[in-house]
Order: C-alpha cells, then sequence, then structure tokens
C-alpha cells in the first residue's frame, strides 16, 4: 500500500499532497480546539502500537504478502480527526526515518492510509446498527483497505508513468486490497471486539 | 483511556517489535515477499526509485553493520520511540492554552 518514490508523476503527487495538507490542517485545528491531551497521548500509542503490527508482514502463497494497516481501527477508535494524527504519525516515521513509501508519494500515501482508509473505518462503524457494530468494525477495515487500494490504483493510473490505463491499476489494485482487505476487517472487527468489552470508554465519540 | 496507555499496551508493543523479524525478515525471505503493490507495479511496469533518491541509512529497516533480523528490531523499537516522542510532542503543542 505504501507507493515509493518513482511511481507518481509530480501533477499527482502535488495533487495529493495538496489534499492532504488541508485536510491536515483541519484535523489538527480539531484537535487542537478540543485541547484534550489525554486523547493525543492515547493517539501516539495506538501509533506506535499501529506501526509496530505493520512491521509483522504474514508472508501468504505466492510470492506475496500482506500487513495490518490500521487505518480503520484507528478511525473506529479515535475518530476522523485523531485516528488521522495517528496513521499520520505512523505514516511520516516510516517515509523520513526508514524510506518506506516515498517522500514524493507521502502525500498520496497519507490520502490512501490516513484520510481513506481512517474515514471507511469511522463511517463504517458509526453508521451500523448498534447490535451490529462488530460488523461494522469488519466493512470499515475490509472496505476502507479495498477503497485505499481503489484510490491507490486511480492515483497510479492518472499519474501517467506507464502505458496502462486506468481500468488496469483499479482492477489490479481494487481486486488484491479487496482480498486482502477481508483479513484486516477480521483483525479490526476482532480488536474492537476486545475493546468493546474490556475498556468499552475508550471509544472516542 | 488509562487501560490503553498502560503497561499491557507497552509490552504488547514490544513483543510485536521483538516477532516482527520472523515475519517481516526470516519467513519474508523465504516466500520472496513482495507487497500486492510491488506486485501490481512489476505487471504494470513501473520502476521503484526508492533506493535511487535515498536519504536515510535505515531503509527498508535495516540498521548499517547489522544482521538484518536484528536491524529489523532495532528498527521497529527506534519507529516506536520516535512514533511516540512526535506524538508527546503534538501532545504539548496542541494542548497549549492559546
Amino acid at each position: 500500500m505504501h507507493i515509493p518514490d518513482g511511481f507518481l508523476d509530480p501533477l499527482t503527487a502535488l495533487i495529493t499532497y495538496m489534499f492532504s495538507i488541508i485536510y491536515a490542517a483541519y484535523a489538527f485545528y480539531r484537535v487542537r480546539r478540543s485541547k484534550k491531551s489525554e486523547e493525543i497521548i492515547l493517539a501516539s500509542v495506538l501509533a506506535a502500537g499501529i506501526f509496530a503490527a505493520q512491521m509483522l508482514n504474514w508472508p501468504l502463497p505466492g510470492g506475496t504478502s500482506l500487513h495490518f494497516v490500521g487505518g480503520a481501527l484507528a478511525g473506529i477508535l479515535l475518530g476522523p480527526w485523531l485516528g488521522f494524527i495517528s496513521v499520520f504519525l505512523v505514516l511520516l516515521v516510516q517515509c523520513l526515518v526508514f524510506h518506506d513509501g516515498g517522500i514524493t508519494a507521502l502525500g498520496a500515501n497519507v490520502f490512501n492510509m490516513a484520510i481513506i482508509d481512517v474515514l471507511a473505518g469511522y463511517i463504517f462503524y458509526r453508521l451500523s446498527p448498534e447490535k451490529y457494530k462488530l460488523l461494522g468494525a469488519f466493512l470499515g477495515g475490509w472496505l476502507g483497505i479495498t477503497i485505499a487500494g481503489i484510490a491507490c490504483g486511480i492515483e497510479l493510473g492518472f499519474s501517467g508513468q506507464f502505458p496502462y490505463s486506468l481500468q488496469s491499476t483499479v482492477l489490479v489494485m481494487g481486486t488484491w486490497h479487496a482480498l486482502l482487505g477481508l483479513i484486516e476487517g477480521a483483525i479490526t472487527s476482532a480488536v474492537v471486539s476486545y475493546i468493546v468489552k474490556k475498556a468499552p470508554h475508550l471509544l472516542i465519540r | 483511556m488509562k487501560f490503553l496507555i498502560s503497561k499491557r499496551a507497552f509490552f504488547l508493543i514490544i513483543v510485536l517489535v521483538l516477532v516482527s523479524p520472523v515475519f517481516g525478515v526470516i519467513l519474508a525471505d523465504m516466500v520472496g515477499y513482495h507487497e500486492p503493490l510491488d506486485l501490481a507495479a512489476e505487471a504494470l511496469g513501473l520502476e521503484d526509485k526508492n533506493e535511487e533518491i535515498n536519504w536515510t541509512p535505515f531503509i527498508d529497516y535495516t540498521v548499517p553493520g547489522l544482521p538484518d533480523p536484528i536491524g529489523y528490531v532495532l528498527a521497529g523499537f527506534m519507529g516506536v520511540v520516535m512514533v511516540l516522542a512526535l506524538g508527546m510532542g503534538m501532545a504539548k503543542i496542541l494542548s497549549r492554552e492559546k
């Protein structure tokens, strides 16, 4: 999911940077307005957990692998603004310190994982009826990754770095992530289920 | 709130980092690990330029001079500390009175 340098053309990189900067500015404004330092510290601890969890690449037959992304989980637990900050911290350290994800693609990576995935988790969970919250968490995790994968395909398709159509990139990225997203959905749902049982007050409204 | 900001949370993070090379290095090498995006990019003919325009000695969670599994663990702890430090700094700045 982390787009490296060389995959996006300057225009696509610029547009995704702009979207992400505007969203980030609003997210920071909302968090600053609430002035709840304890919640920001909670977001940092969750970010550290997501960073560690993302280091566990589970190899799959066929030479690919998956790792937990955690955007939807952050959205469910922390909401769209703090959830954004949590995943943004992870992506920033991954990019600047470990070059996991390109600096030219940081805007796109933030857009896909810290905005789309977080929002999907938040929206699907919030919209699901009380009886079906765990299904909502599963859908958030699964569809968050799928939609983020499709967004990634659109960015690659638009960037014009290679002679393939938008349809091909969206199909390839969407299909892969729709399959792998099932596991993200299952993990998200399991973690939310655990937290709801052990510490329901952690779900920030 | 205290549940997550607790010894249990940090214990879980430490365990995740300690076992990470099993999945991120050893098994990944065994199966010829590629992210789905790498596979898609290969099929589409894209070229990864991360190594060409690199600025960090810790690229791909390695530490110069150390074997990959040990470097991976060290990189994991470095990353966790940096994420927490950035978050704590942000908490201080964002929660400050205007």
